[in-house]
């Protein structure tokens, strides 16, 4: 079918419209009146949520959870948080007191305490407030640090490491590169912020241990070996009194006695006979070197051998599992007992230096050369892999490593323990944090993260109560728009179904005259409905045009509360298509009803009325 | 040219109009009009001559019809109306107004929304070839409205009016005009001229034209063939119209 008529309606219906420009004017101010203050409502709306939010959001501040007490959080506990959904930084930190850091001042070579603060690519702190993260032997700096330093992004500053050990002051210096300095906004306080690896070789240094990787010198911390209880063999039975003094201010809490095979099953040694055997216990805590110090205090003047055990000590060896005895004896208690001395020193509780504690003896069936290395796994709070040093022959039926061996491995059970093969030493692995630092991806993801840290017992503090308000003054202001805008709705929908309606009446004769002219039904159905659109589109035009000018006047009004850049009234750019789409379509709508009343208009009734 | 086919047939016609009580019935026993040829409908009112020129304008359904035909081209079989009726193709029937008639109405059945030219121009768009201008502008200085093209119909006399209603119905070069009694509203002299107008017209565009109007004295002879009405009443209620040739002399 020829679509030339269906062409022709909109020209008719504009041509129409524009012939009764004055009726026309009406209604599109009328429309326009429903639609402007819509938008400006919604602007009104949407302009003030945004900018009391982007306030919170555009400030990390709001965004951050802050602990308010020091504890240790385990390295799992931070992996775990950080799978958490919401949260989009977050990093550990030290204690405070370690947490600091003298810059040495360019003028006066004086020096000034500053706040070190670890970071991590991706710190929303430093990220949003005109700073970059910075890398290994940088630091960015708060504005009123790099005020107090005199330096400016670029520069280099100073820093001093400073502790004390053995009552005598120590100090390290590093060099680090001011890659930003941050915005005001960011905090007033001078501080530093440094990646996470140089706070904790501060922190380290400060409590006396070494940074190798950085020259600083010092301590390397030893892990302290722990035992599950001790063996003392005597070749007489102890006075009852003497007995039980040795669970008073011991550590120890419980002594009882045992058989030699019991000896056998925790030593792998067999006791002379007639000797007195006793088990000293500590149940519930593990047994330290200086719990068997203190009975060995208590023990002077009797002959005896005290020997702490470690129970179901375990060792891999490749496939094979290894159930090593621990033993040391020295060689008045190795005569004693009728054994070899170990060729490694008695039980003194310190931790043998310089690899000496990988020694160990093998049973003769395992035919290992003398200084062979077999290297073996230890489970623990993380598998500690190391190596024993072949140190001769055992007649056990189970190999022989230093008593402080078996302790350290049953400490990192417990504590994580790593293995430094340069120094064939032991020491204690980083065992958790004192805080965190931890920013949500969103004001909105503050308060579920809020709840779940309370919920796990870990106090914190949050800005919830602002975000909360806003997010609640932002429910009732769309309420309230809503409901203002289904008013209007209905309004503006009730004029165009009126007046559209009236314009076909009214016009009944002329598109009788049309349909005379050949126009079908379903074409003259579109004559209304083109005018609905066309008064929508100019009621949209008119109404954005009042809307600019009432925005315009609103935001002028609050200039003086507002920051540069902020408004009151904005429509964000996605509701602008959405509002001319919906507009558009009631209008359609709304023209419906007088489009079916086109379509019933008899042209043999009305051309002759007049 | 008589023996040219004939532009519209119509054959054994009845259409019947009730209103409350009383019922009207026309019949139409034969009624044609060939190109070239002006056909005058005359008759009292209430006879049912608006009722046939509906009924040729395909804007009301026969009640009743053998046959109603519209040739649309020389070598092309005629349209049959009365199955496009009986289908309910209003899109069709809207189709043939719009490619083959023209339409002169009372008082001329100008759209007051369009300036004259548009109105003009109107039917020949919408089969989406368009008049050349010469052509309006000839056919307006032969009408005598030259000056008006650019005038709103509101601005023009009742006679400038039925003028460009005529020029209308004609510019798009339509088979058939029909034209309602183009003349009642203007005084008898100019009605002559346009009587005059629309015969010469029709010959010299061979377009058929149907001419129903009251005045018999304006068209007894000018027209080529005329119609009239015989009113029966069959009862108080029921009244019958007839419709034949006039032949010869006054009804």
């Amino acid at each position: 079918m020829s679509a030339g008529p269906l062409r022709r309606i909109p020209f008719l219906a504009a041509a129409h419209l524009r012939h009764e420009w004055v009726l026309t004017l009406c209604l599109v101010i009328a429309l326009a009146a429903v639609i402007s203050p819509l938008l400006v409502l919604l602007g009104l709306k949407h302009g003030t949520i945004q900018t009391l939010r982007e306030r919170l959001v555009e400030d990390p501040v709001f965004r951050e959870i802050r602990p308010t007490q020091t504890r240790e959080f385990a390295p799992a506990w931070f992996e775990d948080l950080a799978a958490w959904p919401g949260v989009g930084f977050l990093t550990p930190t030290i204690l405070p007191l370690s947490s600091v850091l003298s810059v040495v001042l360019p003028d006066t070579s004086g020096t000034t305490l500053f706040d070190l603060i670890p970071t991590a690519p991706g710190d929303p702190l430093l990220l949003e407030n005109g700073g970059t993260v910075p890398g290994e032997g940088e630091v960015a700096l708060t504005a009123e640090a790099a005020r107090l330093a005199g330096v400016v992004v670029g520069d280099e500053i100073a820093a001093r490491v400073t502790r004390s050990r053995g009552g005598r002051g120590e100090a390290v210096e590093a060099r680090l590169r001011v890659a930003a300095v941050l915005d005001q906004r960011a905090g007033s306080l001078p501080r530093v912020y440094a990646p996470l690896s140089f706070v904790l070789d501060v922190e380290a240094y400060k409590e006396g241990y070494a940074a190798p990787a950085r020259g600083w010198a010092g301590e390397t911390p030893q892990p302290y070996p722990s035992y599950d209880g001790a063996v003392l063999l005597l070749p007489a039975p102890l006075q009852p009194i003497v007995r039980s003094g040795l669970a008073i201010n011991t550590g120890f809490g419980r002594v009882t006695e045992i058989t030699a095979e019991r000896v056998r099953e925790l030593l792998g040694i067999v006791p002379p006979d007639g000797f007195a055997c006793y088990e000293l216990l500590a149940p519930g805590q593990p047994v330290t070197a200086s719990s068997i110090r203190a009975v060995e205090q208590k023990l002077r003047g009797h002959s005896r051998v005290l020997l702490p055990y470690v129970r179901d000590a375990l060792l891999r060896a490749g496939d094979r599992e290894l159930r090593p005895v621990g033993l040391s004896l020295d060689e008045t208690q190795a005569a004693l007992l009728g054994l070899e001395p170990t060729p490694w020193p008695g039980f003194s509780g310190r931790l043998p230096e310089g690899g000496a504690i990988l020694n160990s003896l093998w049973p003769n069936a395992d035919a290992l050369g003398q200084g062979e290395a077999v290297a073996v796994r230890a489970p623990g709070l993380a598998e500690v892999d190391f190596f024993l040093r072949v140190a001769g022959e055992t007649i056990l039926d189970r190999p022989v490593v230093p008593a402080e061996l078996l302790g350290v491995l049953r400490t990192a059970s417990q504590r994580a323990v790593a293995f430094d093969p340069d120094s064939e030493s032991f020491r204690m692995a980083r065992g958790g944090f004192r805080g965190f630092r931890l920013y949500a991806a969103s004001i909105d993801d503050v308060p579920e993260l809020y709840r779940r840290l309370k919920e796990q017992g870990v106090e914190v503090v949050a800005e919830v109560e602002a975000i909360e308000r806003i997010r609640v003054l932002d429910q009732g202001l769309s309420r309230l728009f809503w409901l203002i805008a289904t008013l209007g709705l209905f309004g503006g929908t009730g004029v165009l179904v009126a007046s559209l309606y009236a314009a076909v009446e009214r016009r009944r004769r002329d598109l009788g005259v049309l349909r005379l002219l050949g126009f079908a039904r379903r074409h003259v159905f579109f004559f209304p409905m083109a005018q609905g659109l066309i008064i929508a589109t100019l009621g949209l035009a008119a109404g954005f045009v009042g809307y600019a000018v009432l925005a315009g006047a609103i935001d002028r009004a609050f200039a003086m509360d507002l920051a540069p850049g902020e408004a009151f009234c904005i429509l964000p750019g996605g509701y602008v298509p959405f509002f001319c789409l919906s507009t558009l379509a009631l209008a359609s709508l709304a023209s419906l009803a007088a489009a079916w009343r086109a379509t019933c208009i008899d042209p043999a009734e009305v051309i002759r009325e007049q | 040219m008589s023996g040219m086919p004939p532009m519209v047939r119509l054959e054994g016609l009845v259409k019947t109009r009730s209103q409350s009580e009383s019922v009207f019935e026309l019949r139409v026993p034969s009624f044609e009009v060939g190109p070239g040829r002006m056909v005058a409908v005359i008759g009292e009112s209430g006879c049912g001559k608006s009722t046939l020129l509906d009924i040729l304008a395909l804007v009301m359904e026969p009640t009743m019809v053998t046959r109603f035909e519209v040739v649309t081209g020389p070598s092309i079989p005629p349209v049959d109306a009365a199955a496009l009726w009986a289908n309910g193709d209003e899109a069709a029937l809207a189709a043939l107004r719009r490619d083959n008639f023209g339409y002169v109405l009372q008082t001329g059945g100008l759209l007051p929304f369009l300036d004259v030219r548009q109105n003009i121009l109107l039917p020949g768009s919408l089969n989406g070839g368009r008049v050349p201008s010469e052509r309006i502008e000839a056919l307006a200085v032969g009408m005598g409205v030259a000056g008006c093209l650019d005038r709103m119909p509101a601005s023009l006399s009742i006679g400038q009016r039925q003028r460009v209603a005529i020029l209308r119905a004609l510019a798009h070069g339509p088979r058939l005009v029909l034209a309602d009694e183009p003349t009642a509203a203007v005084d008898k002299g100019r009605a002559r001229s346009i009587m005059d107008d629309m015969h010469r017209l029709a010959r010299d565009e061979s377009v058929a034209v149907v001419v129903v109007t009251h005045d018999v004295d304006l068209v007894m002879d000018r027209a080529d063939l005329t119609y009239t009405f015989d009113l029966e009443h069959e009862s108080d209620s029921v009244t019958r119209s007839v419709c034949r040739p006039v032949t010869g002399g006054m009804p």
